[in-house]
């Protein structure tokens, strides 16, 4: 059953994937202006992904192992094996909700937006396969509000399922405000249990959701997406890609790998400054996720289990190539400060220990950051780590310590009393920024 | 049973039972008043903000898991608590 070992090189041309070769182009700050992939209506997903996962004879029996059996894991970023969150929340009880969440909450991301507006009934087959599997009563899909293409791009796949007379249970889509910890698992439970949108601290991790409240199971949209494809294509079908997002200067692309293509080759391929030069670094995973000097990361192929040896995650996706001529400590402090501003302000280390953090980048990147702020720096940095009610602190805390490593030389530019001059700035793209 | 001896929430799956116990903090509803890191010195240092920072080690029986006692039943957030495992 297992695809890891032996398994055949898949050569792009050849994968069927979720994508297969077509490539998306989304605007940088918006993924609401999507382009080149073209949209599965319910005839063109049955005819590429077979029938519905309800009427699939013995899937609801094979579908845990078989989740367990390729590896499926967490694309919001968290990479948690998928096997054994689902199992998990069947053994704590049926009857509750499963939630796909496509509040892409990374502000670089455009995978989840991707799927949902070219192929939201994959997503849904993923959604419906779920609630088989977990024994749960509903689907919940969880959109930001405002995300209007994607929105509606939901609603008519479930419109023209209800038409087809597909055996869905009962599935509705739930808006959330547009802050980056909307997306937050925690967050979505709170709301569905009639709180506040906002991330909660959970004593024991397994169970999320609170004593009393029936059970929840949210997963990324992405991750969704994959167990409808193992549901219809089987463990031994599978093929293991990752759907990532290229953010270039003037628009992102997503694109589908297989395992085996390089974060060079991706880059290579379709990063737009390349003609010019290669970047010095890339971002990878996400805004809380790590800075790689281009000669680190370049021969690194894009499966987890590789990248984890080397102690990095490709988190939710996302490939952010920094070009020579900006200065790297300048695009982290930029992204620090943004981090510091999207937090849920709940926890102190996160509310005051983030923006004191952001306070001392500002003067870093001025040129006047003094050598007792530099240690101060390190140590607010020490104190906040693992003190969040979510990750969230921990992965702005996660990147900037990357960045102060890899860009070591811009920063010694920047303490002595000066800056370093970069003509370029704003690379990777911030909501409300335009482009 | 000892005055404001305080309520403990069992864990029911996460971390395995091990029979230790834990201090632990909700930091969402903490307000970083401060009194647990007088209580509990030992176990609670407070962060530049005043915040607690607190030893994610097994609590031992005897005077630690007094200092942890007093601390949870002292916090008038209702933050902090002792998990079973």
């Amino acid at each position: 059953m297992s695809v890891d070992a032996g398994a055949p090189e898949i050569a792009p041309s050849q994968m069927r994937g979720i994508l297969g070769a077509e490539v998306a182009i989304v605007s940088r700050d918006d993924t609401e202006l999507l382009t080149g992939v073209r949209r599965h209506d319910l005839v063109t997903h049955r005819s590429e992904f077979g029938a519905h996962p309800g009427t699939v004879v013995g899937l609801t029996a094979r579908l845990l192992d078989d989740l367990g059996a390729v590896a499926l894991t967490g694309r919001g970023g968290g990479h948690f094996p998928a096997a054994v969150k689902w199992r998990s929340v069947a053994a704590a009880g049926t009857g509750g909700a499963v939630v796909v969440n496509g509040a892409e909450g990374e502000p670089g991301s455009a995978k989840d937006a991707t799927l949902l507006q070219t192929r939201p009934h994959l997503v849904l087959d993923g959604l419906v396969a779920a609630i088989n599997a977990v024994q749960a009563v509903e689907g919940v899909v969880w959109l930001h509000e405002g995300a209007e293409a994607t929105t509606g791009s939901v609603t008519l796949a479930i419109r023209e399922r209800v038409a087809a007379g597909e055996p869905d249970p009962p599935i509705r889509v739930v808006l959330a405000p547009s802050r980056y910890l909307s997306g937050e698992a925690t967050s979505i439970i709170r709301t569905l249990e009639g709180g506040p949108t906002l991330p909660r601290f959970v004593a024991n991790p397994a169970q999320p959701w609170s004593d009393g409240y029936p059970t929840v199971l949210v997963n990324n949209t992405e991750t969704m997406a994959r167990a409808a494809v193992v549901a219809a294509r089987g463990a031994e079908n599978y093929e293991p890609t990752s759907l990532l997002t290229v953010i270039s200067r003037g628009y992102r692309r997503v694109v589908e790998v297989p395992h085996t293509v390089t974060i060079g080759q991706v880059v290579a391929e379709h990063w737009a400054d390349m003609p010019h030069g290669a970047p010095s670094a890339v971002l990878l995973g996400g805004y809380g996720g790590s800075w790689v000097s281009w000669s680190d990361i370049a021969s690194l192929p894009v499966d987890i289990g590789a990248l984890r040896s080397a102690g990095l995650s490709i988190g939710a996706g996302l490939i952010g190539p920094l070009p020579s001529q900006a200065c790297g400590i300048e695009e982290a402090s930029r992204l620090v400060r943004y981090l510091a501003d999207q937090s849920a302000r709940q926890c102190g280390p996160c509310v005051f220990g983030l923006a004191a953090v952001a306070e001392l980048c500002d003067d870093l990147t001025a040129g006047k950051l003094s050598p007792s702020g530099r240690k101060k720096l390190d140590q607010f940095m020490a104190e906040i780590s693992g003190r969040g009610a979510c990750r969230h602190p921990d992965g702005a805390i996660r990147m900037l310590t990357s960045a102060l490593q890899v860009f070591a030389d811009d920063v010694s530019v920047h303490r002595k009393g000066r800056t370093c001059g970069a003509r370029v700035y704003g690379i990777m793209p911030l909501p409300g920024e335009g482009t | 049973m000892s005055r404001g001896k305080p309520k403990v929430r069992e864990a029911r799956e996460g971390p395995a039972p091990d029979g230790t116990t834990h201090l632990r903090i909700d930091p969402s509803i903490c307000d970083g008043v401060g009194i647990c890191s007088h209580l509990a010195p030992d176990l609670i240092t407070l962060d530049s903000w005043g915040y607690p920072i607190l030893d994610t080690h097994a609590v031992p029986r005897g005077r630690a898991l007094r200092q942890a006692e007093a601390a949870v039943a002292a916090c008038p957030k209702k933050a902090l608590f002792l998990q079973h495992l």
